[in-house]
């Protein structure tokens, strides 16, 4: 699939924003860039911002990536789990150090050792909004795995029985905490990340001076 | 049953189809002009033949198993299978060889990403020729064919897999720091690049090219720029080689459509020296590449250079379209009705004069009305020997001249040769 962008070559540069939480620092870093970011702070229900310059693009969080890859966008900002688990083709272009969270994989505090219950099961049963990202890390380990992909409040998986432990993101653990929950082991840390479409990287010099701008801006940060 | 292609393959209508075949020709004749021969492979090739070369195709080949036992695959490019014919069938051939191809090519994709499984590479192989010659002849007939077809504005960027390797080579750092880098640049992950610089240990030269080399991209200066970054490590004779092949590109007059860019990576690792990759603009997507992969032919026991690219004749579209360049097919001449019989000789002496006739068992204002359905160019009537153009409300206006006139589609009223 290719995206097709009537007039492309001389339009306004493209940048995909995740609402949700990486929005504020996206806006500070677009902002302390140079860029007008105008009414991107508070978009309302407006999808698409334009100024003078680019056009910003508000998309789900996990979809950043594929707005990205396909050329929908030019570049974009996106949680490094995002990025691992879409596995697409983007650039990873600078490490902008914010939106810290990391992967884990968690379990009932009261349950026991997870590799206790996985020699007597030989199976662990995993749920997870991440499906890639946990049989990568199983996978690693030499785990064998039943995966179970939920699309929201995983917390609740081995609440009612239908997981023995869940991989999910945790900027604090605090979620985990009031669930019952503990952190077992660390999968892998995530920061957000600003990301180029493989073609516009190259071809358009207005990428690279964005990122060469939040790379010295996210160093100082 | 309601009958539906499986998921990534499509049916390719009358419309689009005679576009494709005039895009397919015009490379063809573009390659032609350059020495380059007609070849085919088949569509099933051994999966272990292509391993051999591509490495594991695991998730990329539509893999089969036949009634012998043998495990075949899809073709997943060209290339491999080109390779094997020229190492088997031509290995006494002392070359170099000038292959040029037009095929169907499979690859597997995970569902619900909107990718084609089925596309059509329409490309070039110079097997036997290696240096700056033959790599500015591949660049050059990439450039030269999508002028031909119609791209006004494109980009060809070549880079070198033998820089990267090279300041691999000069970090002085264990084999496993090596893999994780090359892994980082083809993922084009820079963030990763420049962790694994900046690791304790390395080479200050090579993590100072390690965090530069990808950024740099330009005109023929940027090889200088890159010398200047990473010549510590190395690889001048490779760089040397590249500014070569740009000076040679500057006399075939196709420079200024070619940039240098040293991040340019290609998804089979097969490739040993330049990587190519070209863009159209407004297209996130390569609209095709290619590169140097002499190892190829090693990997089947008779050691030749080779390079070549391929097109996506998909993309190619999609890249005209966008550019609104039109792909001037050849309309129907015209819609003939009559009696069957005078209607068949009738059409028979203009098809000899070159007309493209569709025969109709319409008259009158309904004839003028399939004509019109069918883009034909006049809607002729045949009677008592002689042939009439129908006017607009279907009645007998001027007779067709005898002998026939050129074909409407082709003379310079229709604005030129179509």
């Amino acid at each position: 699939m290719i995206a097709t962008s009537r007039g492309a070559a001389d339009r306004r540069l493209r940048i995909a924003v995740p609402k949700g939480a990486l929005l504020e620092g996206s806006v500070r870093l677009l902002e302390g860039a140079g860029l007008d970011t105008g009414a991107l702070a508070n978009p309302g229900r407006q999808l698409i911002i334009t100024t003078d310059e680019v056009e910003y693009v508000i998309a789900k969080p996990t979809d950043v990536p594929i707005y990205v890859a396909y050329g929908g966008a030019d570049c974009g900002v996106a949680g490094k789990d995002v990025l691992v688990e879409a596995a697409l083709e983007v650039v990873e272009l600078v490490d902008l150090h914010f939106g810290g969270c990391r992967f884990v994989v968690a379990g009932l505090e009261d349950a026991g050792d997870m590799d206790e219950r996985y020699g007597h099961l030989g199976v662990l049963r995993v749920a997870t909004k991440y499906p890639n990202i946990a049989q990568a890390h199983f996978d690693a380990r030499g785990i064998q795995v039943e995966l179970v992909k939920l699309n929201g409040n995983i917390e609740l998986a081995p609440l009612i029985g239908i997981a023995d432990v869940v991989v999910d993101i945790t900027a604090t653990g605090t979620t985990l905490k009031q669930n019952r929950l503990k952190i077992i082991e660390d999968v892998l840390p995530s920061t957000a990340r600003f990301v180029g479409n493989p073609v516009a990287v190259r071809t358009d010099p207005r990428v690279t001076a964005l990122a060469d701008a939040l790379s010295e801006l996210s160093v100082e940060s | 049953m309601r009958p539906v292609t499986p998921r990534g393959f499509r049916d390719v209508l009358p419309a689009e189809a005679a576009e494709r075949e005039v895009l397919t020709l015009r490379l063809s004749d573009a390659f032609a002009a350059w020495g380059y021969e007609r070849i085919e492979t088949p569509v099933v090739e051994r999966l272990d033949a292509l391993e051999a070369a591509a490495g594991p195709l695991e998730g990329t080949a539509f893999r089969l198993v036949d009634l012998d036992g043998h495990l075949l695959a899809l073709r997943p490019d060209l290339t491999v299978p080109i390779a094997r014919l020229v190492s088997s069938r031509l290995a006494d051939v002392a070359g170099p060889v000038r292959f040029r191809y037009a095929g169907e090519a499979f690859r597997e994709h995970e569902s619900l990403r909107g990718q084609a499984r089925q596309f059509t590479q329409v490309g070039v192989e110079l097997v036997g020729a290696c240096g700056p010659e033959a790599d500015a002849e591949v660049i050059a007939v990439l450039a030269d064919a999508l002028r031909t077809v119609g791209f006004e504005r494109f980009t060809v960027a070549v880079g070198s897999v033998e820089v990267f390797n090279a300041v691999v080579a000069a970090a002085g750092m264990p084999e496993s720091w090596g893999a994780d880098v090359l892994a980082a640049a083809h993922e084009r992950n820079f963030v990763e690049l420049q962790r694994l610089a900046d690791l304790p240990g390395v080479a200050e030269t090579a993590a100072r090219a390690l965090r530069e080399v990808p950024r740099i991209r330009g005109g023929r200066e940027a090889i200088a720029r890159c010398s200047d970054v990473a010549s510590a490590c190395g690889c001048d004779a490779t760089l040397g080689a590249l500014d070569e092949t740009f000076a040679l590109l500057e006399a075939a007059g196709v420079h200024e459509s070619v940039m240098v860019d040293f991040s340019v990576m290609r998804s089979f690792d097969y490739y040993t020296g330049i990587v190519i990759e070209a863009y159209a603009p407004g297209l996130g997507l390569p609209i095709g590449g290619g590169g140097r992969y002499d190892g190829v032919l090693e990997a089947f026991g008779a050691p030749r250079p080779a390079a070549g690219f391929a097109l996506g004749l998909e993309r190619l579209s999609i890249g005209l379209l966008e550019q609104g360049v039109d792909v001037p097919v050849r309309r129907l001449d015209a819609v003939l009705g009559g009696p069957a019989a005078e209607a068949l000789s009738a059409a028979a002496r203009l098809r000899e004069a070159g007309w493209r006739v569709a025969i109709s068992s319409r008259a009158g204002r309904e004839l003028v009305a399939e004509a019109d359905e069918r883009g034909a160019i006049e809607a002729l009537f045949a009677r008592d020997g002689r042939v009439v153009r129908l006017d607009r409300s279907g009645e007998p206006a001027l007779p067709l001249e005898d002998p026939a006139p050129y074909p409407p589609s082709t003379s310079w009223a229709e604005g030129s040769e179509r």
